[in-house]
């Protein structure tokens, strides 16, 4: 369970929100909140006013898995193994245990065939999954996606959006620009000028932007 | 104007590009998986790297412009203004066309990331080079900003417009459609002949295709227009 009360942080402003969902997608126009709330709902940043619970907990006590549209500004190493392996060496796991959790973590994602490559040779593609797998690899309570999809064809899409299925998260929060995967999410929340305007399933939702371009494609060709 | 590709070829450890053909006046558009070259390609057409072996030849092309896929990798001043200013542009035009009249003063990077991407896009169309080479343009943009700028590549009269992405919902008219698949170029010819061959559609454009519709091209309003046709 997500809880946010009274919160006002730069340009959000959100009296009241209790989110049940598991997977739960954001959408909105560029500029409207969507990642600073997904920022402050991470503990990557603290809110004005207003409190979040995730769990019942305040989000700087969770595990969150965190990938962004740029990975540049999160990716640290310059080796794909040693950026995957970051976070079970910083908890100090023994050796064979984060190179178990790394193998893992590259096959789930598809990308076992990049880890001993170089980061700054990568793709922005290659990168967002080097992200993805750096962010499963540390089991998130809580995994956040941020536009993460935006660099990636249809077929890595597609692994994209199996792990965050698989994920044993207990919230998967995925802002995106594509509503057909929008469409896929528990619950989805609209957002406009720092406000939530709308929430509900994806049918209610859709069903208040069925004349707007937000309505996704496929839905709308089967008429 | 055009510029051919004649047996291009270019390494970086185990990668491998091989590219031929030629990109004719009009829109193309390069689909292809993560990490198959499309970056590579958008930087050996712009003439910032030369080929390992094989030609570029530009042909009547006297301005090339290369829009990065990470805007923030193009910006190089401190204000929105400044950074419009720096492409030789009247900051007051292309603000107004990028809708950030009132992000003038701000630093590029307190702007969100579809609003930096419109500026840069807003630059580069302002600009209008004879070769306009656009590496994911479509990412960050939210659907109706989509719209806009397909709406620019649409009304760009002249000149060779190629898109390297891989949009599924939002895209223009196009003339060409090109593939890379593991280092490889692959012409799949001009629309709408090449679209049931192409291997990296939009889900609603194969939709439309196993449904035996036969868009005239590929943005949304094609598919549905076809499927009308069809339909009873």
């Amino acid at each position: 369970m997500i809880r946010i009360s009274g919160l006002r942080h730069r340009v959000l402003e959100i009296p009241d929100l209790e989110l049940d969902a598991r997977h739960i997608a954001v959408i909105g126009p560029n500029g409207s909140g969507k990642t600073t709330l997904l920022e402050v709902i991470s503990g990557i940043d603290e809110p004005e006013t207003g409190t979040i619970r995730i769990l019942g907990r305040p989000p700087s006590s969770l595990r969150v898995g965190w990938v962004g549209e740029f990975p540049d500004r999160t990716l640290l190493f310059s080796r794909v193994y040693d950026e995957i392996a970051s976070t079970p060496r910083f908890r100090h796991f023994p050796c064979p245990e984060t190179d178990r959790l790394v193998l893992a973590a590259a096959g789930l994602v598809g990308i076992s065939n990049l880890l001993e490559r170089k980061v700054a040779s990568l793709s922005g593609g290659e990168k967002a999954l080097v992200a993805l797998a750096a962010a499963c690899v540390g089991d998130p309570e809580v995994l956040v996606l941020d536009e993460a999809d935006s660099h990636l064809d249809a077929g890595a899409a597609e692994r994209l959006k199996k792990v965050a299925q698989e994920s044993p998260a207990t919230h998967i929060l995925w802002c995106t620009q594509s509503m057909d995967t929008a469409a896929m999410a528990d619950c989805i929340i609209f957002m406009k000028g720092g406000c939530i305007l709308y929430q509900g399933t994806p049918e209610e939702v859709f069903d208040a932007l069925r004349e707007t371009c937000y309505y996704p494609t496929i839905w709308r060709l089967r008429g | 104007m055009r510029v051919e590709l004649e047996e291009v070829l270019f390494s970086r450890g185990a990668f491998c590009l091989r590219a031929s053909g030629a990109f004719d006046e009009g829109v193309h558009i390069v689909s292809g998986p993560v990490g198959s070259g499309k970056s590579t390609l958008a930087v050996l057409l712009a003439g910032l790297m030369p080929p390992a072996s094989g030609v570029v030849r530009w042909q009547g092309v006297n301005s090339v412009l290369l829009l990065l896929q990470f805007p923030e990798h193009q910006i190089t001043s401190p204000t929105v203004a400044k950074e419009a200013a720096s492409w030789g542009l009247v900051p007051e035009e292309v603000l107004a066309l990028a809708d950030l009249e009132e992000r003038a003063d701000d630093d590029p990077f307190n702007l969100s990331r579809g609003e930096l991407k419109r500026l840069t896009l807003a630059c580069a169309f302002t600009r209008d080079p004879d070769l306009l080479l656009l590496d994911e343009p479509f990412s960050s943009l939210y659907c109706e900003r989509n719209g806009w700028f397909c709406g620019m590549i649409e009304e760009r009269g002249s000149g060779v417009t190629i898109i390297f992405s891989h949009e599924h919902a939002v895209l223009p008219r196009v003339d060409a459609i090109w593939e890379m698949d593991g280092g490889a170029l692959r012409g799949c010819g001009s629309v709408p002949g090449a679209i049931p061959s192409w291997r990296h559609a939009p889900a609603y454009l194969t939709y439309a295709l196993e449904m035996g519709a036969r868009p005239e091209n590929i943005r949304l309003a094609d598919a549905r227009e076809a499927l009308c046709r069809i339909r009873d």
